[in-house]
């Protein structure tokens, strides 16, 4: 009973760190660029979501102001600040989201004092019962979405034509431009795509964890780890490995000794990974990524 | 002396040196072949950058493949690569103190060892200046000084021609002629230019799909049947 | 005495001698705050202009070595200044621990690994908290702190920040030391291609580790000098997010010179307490930050260090 509660929290902040990752993980696919500004497109979203609720608007429209705004956000670093970096090496185009991140943190501190907030959403009213644990119709809802969005996108990147486009664009640049892949046009869906899911994972966490703007900034370092257990390439992966650090950080609070340290699960799993990819390798040289 | 035994390199299932036996005698030794032949992947065993299937590389007596890779630049092993590795913010004094810092040379002795390396490749008059402020002749010199100031026993120089003037390869060709006489090390010299090749090298080694498919006397492999058809396209 | 001196040496003397008594006893305290945290951005501006590496944990060292500073002030009667030389030493080994993955990967997932980092330490600093005189291994008493030893000879404010714009300056000279001798050389050739090193007979893992070890005793010396300025430390001061300004500013300063260094500490300590001082929000400073590092990444790669060094040449020449 107790294991189940746990077990039911730690899968729906898990699926949070996992749609972070996934979001990531989408965007690297095709423009191999790491946005350390995602989770303060998240956090921009969450707030101004909050902000439609409080004029008194329906919660509809609050929903999609959020994934509106994050893509807005998202497209705008991705058409005027990232084609001047895409020839750079891959750890300079992250490094330059941080730029990125520090703006969109300035600006919302800026327009919104600090406060406790709350978002409520209309799903967290409805609650069904699951291994004896009432579980928010919000909770599930983000569960959904990631395996939705997981699978979805699996189709989407090997079926579609624009999917087509977007991995092709990952491997090479260069060559793909020479095959007439309208470069510009599938980055800035990338871009919208990533970002989309931005703003739809600052409103749940928002809902869920906390709405607070740099709590929600930061969930950006999870996300990594989980989007790291992914390789940074695999989106099954990093559904895996969100899911993962979300319950191994929730059952580590039943036992107390690591109870303080429980947070400390995404870095270490994170870490294990990246050990664990080096494993056999005999290298001469270090690799870059 | 340079003796190859039985140099077998793998890619996974790709072989790109096949059980290569070979021994090398002259002061300057040509290796030459069409591209993937494995050229390239047999400097990168010399300098430890790939890894050995089978077989050894004994020089003198000792297996260079049993000493770690920067271990072989103190035991007397140099080379250029092809794309020239000069550093933009670096002296070309400075790259000659790196290689010597490595090889503990003792600080006294420093000064005269530069000035004779850069007066031997001519570039004496660049001693001060930044890397990103030499020409590619310039850059190539460097390298090659670079592996001179080391007491080097063996120097590997991959494709030291490219891109350079017809005067410039003129150059070249004295300084890289003189340098069994001058610093007493053996040369292995990886190139495309046949003429380069004839005027410098007295045998040359031909690899095809990493195997051996001739060696001997550089006039001699370049008349061979096998040679032409393989290499020179005729 | 060469040029690339004098003008350092000048600027040291004149915050030595003029600046305490220029600055009201509030600024003292941000100012030595300031220099403190540009001895730390020193050791991410080593590592990133000398190798390329980029260090996001540097804030967590900075508070592992004010840790180690704290515990053997309390616990121990050795002399303060012995205690920031073995602080920054402990730091070093730590920070060669960390560059345990760097000989392996670089680039992206170096800067991962550092974040990861970073992450873990702010998490440990939260949950142990920084000793405050207290008993156990931890240190930590319930009450309020007991008082700190400082060195004998920076009993006040002032002398305290003069104490730390010399070790400062000393930290800066040994790592200009470093960038002009052996190791410099060796890491000039790490950058332009590891193979290229190693044929070269430089052994690239012992200088790999060199790097994050120097590195490591800078942020180590840092944090100790922080424990003595403030008396106590708080894990807030710690966050991954702080490791990820500092760096942000180290490279907006300009990471190729120690004025770049000095320029990051102002930004990151001065600036924020000057706007906050005219009633400017500070997070008109993080925009600011923000959009300079955009610039510094896509059109400065020198920082504002650079710049200013590239108009003083024009003047003189």
């Amino acid at each position: 009973m107790v294991y189940g509660l746990f077990l039911v929290s730690g899968l729906a902040v898990g699926s949070l760190y996992a749609l972070g990752g996934i979001g990531l993980v989408i965007l690297r696919n095709s423009t191999g660029v790491l946005n350390f500004a995602y989770g303060a497109i998240a956090a921009a979203s969450a707030m101004c979501a909050w902000q439609v609720s409080d004029w008194g608007l329906p919660g509809v429209i609050s929903w999609l102001s959020a994934v509106a705004v994050g893509m807005a956000l998202s497209v705008a670093y991705g058409r005027f600040i990232a084609p001047s970096l895409a020839w750079r090496e891959p750890a300079v185009k992250a490094v330059a989201t941080l730029g990125y991140m520090l703006i969109l943190l300035g600006v919302i501190g800026l327009i919104w004092d600090d406060a406790l907030r709350k978002i409520s959403l209309p799903s967290d009213t409805v609650a069904v019962s699951v291994l004896g644990v009432r579980v928010t119709l919000t909770r599930i809802i983000a569960f959904t979405v990631s395996v939705a969005v997981v699978v979805g996108m699996v189709q989407y990147l090997n079926r579609s034509r624009t999917g087509l486009n977007m991995r092709a664009l990952a491997d090479n640049r260069d060559h793909s431009a020479l095959l007439g892949i309208p470069i510009i046009k599938t980055e800035t869906l990338a871009w919208g795509i990533s970002g989309a899911l931005a703003g739809f994972t600052g409103l749940i966490f928002g809902s869920l964890v906390r709405l607070e703007p740099t709590v929600i900034t930061f969930m950006v370092i999870p996300a990594v780890a989980a989007a790291i257990c992914g390789r940074l390439h695999s989106l099954p992966l990093t559904l895996a490995g969100g899911l993962l650090i979300g319950v191994v950080e929730s059952m580590l609070t039943l036992y107390r000794p690591a109870a303080g340290l429980r947070s400390m699960a995404p870095f270490l799993i994170a870490a294990l990974v990246i050990l664990w990819m080096q494993r056999g390798e005999k290298l001469t040289f270090a690799k870059g990524a | 002396m340079i003796s190859i035994e039985n140099l077998t390199v793998t890619f996974g299932g790709v072989v790109a040196l096949d059980d290569l036996t070979l021994t090398l005698k002259e002061d300057v030794v040509g290796l030459i072949g069409p591209n993937g032949a494995g050229k390239t992947t047999m400097t990168n065993a010399f300098s430890g950058f790939v890894p050995i299937a089978a077989g050894k590389i004994v020089i003198d007596g000792a297996n260079l493949l049993q000493l770690s890779p920067h271990k072989r630049a103190e035991w007397g092993l140099s080379r250029s690569f092809q794309k020239v590795q000069i550093v933009d913010d670096l002296t070309v004094q400075d790259h000659l103190l790196a290689v010597m810092d490595a090889q503990k040379t003792p600080r006294r002795d420093r000064p005269e060892i530069v000035a004779q390396v850069l007066d031997y490749v001519g570039i004496a008059a660049c001693r001060d200046l930044l890397g990103e402020a030499l020409n590619p002749y310039q850059k190539r010199m460097t390298e090659i000084a670079k592996c001179l100031v080391n007491e080097p026993k063996l120097i590997l120089l991959d494709e030291p021609g490219g891109g350079l003037s017809e005067t410039e390869m003129q150059r070249l060709r004295s300084v890289i002629s003189g340098i069994k006489f001058k610093f007493g090390a053996q040369v292995i010299m990886v190139d495309h230019d046949v003429d380069l090749i004839r005027d410098v090298c007295a045998s040359t080694a031909v690899l095809d799909f990493g195997k051996l498919i001739a060696f001997g006397p550089t006039d001699e492999v370049l008349q061979d049947e096998a040679v032409k058809t393989a290499y020179l396209g005729r | 005495m060469s040029k690339t001196i004098i003008m350092p040496l000048a600027a040291l003397a004149i915050a030595v001698l003029i600046l305490p008594a220029l600055l009201s006893a509030l600024w003292v305290k941000v100012a030595t705050s300031a220099a403190i945290f540009a001895l730390a951005a020193a050791g991410i501006s080593l590592l990133f202009a000398q190798l390329g590496l980029i260090n996001l944990a540097q804030i967590a060292l900075v508070g592992v070595g004010g840790w180690i500073a704290l515990r053997l002030n309390y616990g121990t009667e050795i002399p303060v200044t012995v205690i920031i030389a073995l602080s920054g030493i402990m730091t070093a080994a730590l920070g060669a621990l960390l560059a345990l993955p760097a000989l392996r990967i670089r680039g992206l997932y170096l800067a991962l690994v550092t974040l990861m980092a970073a992450g873990a330490f702010q998490i440990l600093f939260n949950n142990f908290q920084f000793p405050n005189g207290g008993p156990g291994f931890w240190g930590v008493a319930q009450q309020s702190a007991a008082d700190i030893r400082a060195p004998i000879l920076a009993q006040t404010d002032q002398g305290y920040f003069r104490y730390t714009l010399i070790v400062m300056a000393l930290c800066f000279g040994l790592v200009a030391r470093h960038r002009v001798t052996a190791p410099g050389r060796a890491w000039a050739m790490i950058r332009q291609s590891e193979a290229n090193a190693m044929a070269a007979g430089v052994n690239v893992t012992f200088y790999k580790i060199w790097a994050f070890a120097l590195s490591g005793f800078l942020a180590g010396v840092a944090g100790s000098l922080l424990a003595g300025a403030l008396g106590q430390l708080d894990a807030r001061s710690f966050l991954a997010s702080e490791g990820i300004l500092l760096f942000a500013l180290a490279v907006v300063g300009g990471v190729h010179s120690w004025l770049g260094a000095v320029i990051a500490g102002i930004l990151y300590k001065l600036l924020p307490a000057l706007l906050n001082d005219v009633g400017v929000s500070a997070d008109i400073a993080l925009i600011l930050f923000g959009g300079a590092l955009l610039h510094a990444i896509i059109t400065a790669p020198r920082g504002i260090a650079g710049q200013l060094l590239a108009a003083l040449q024009r003047n003189a020449g």
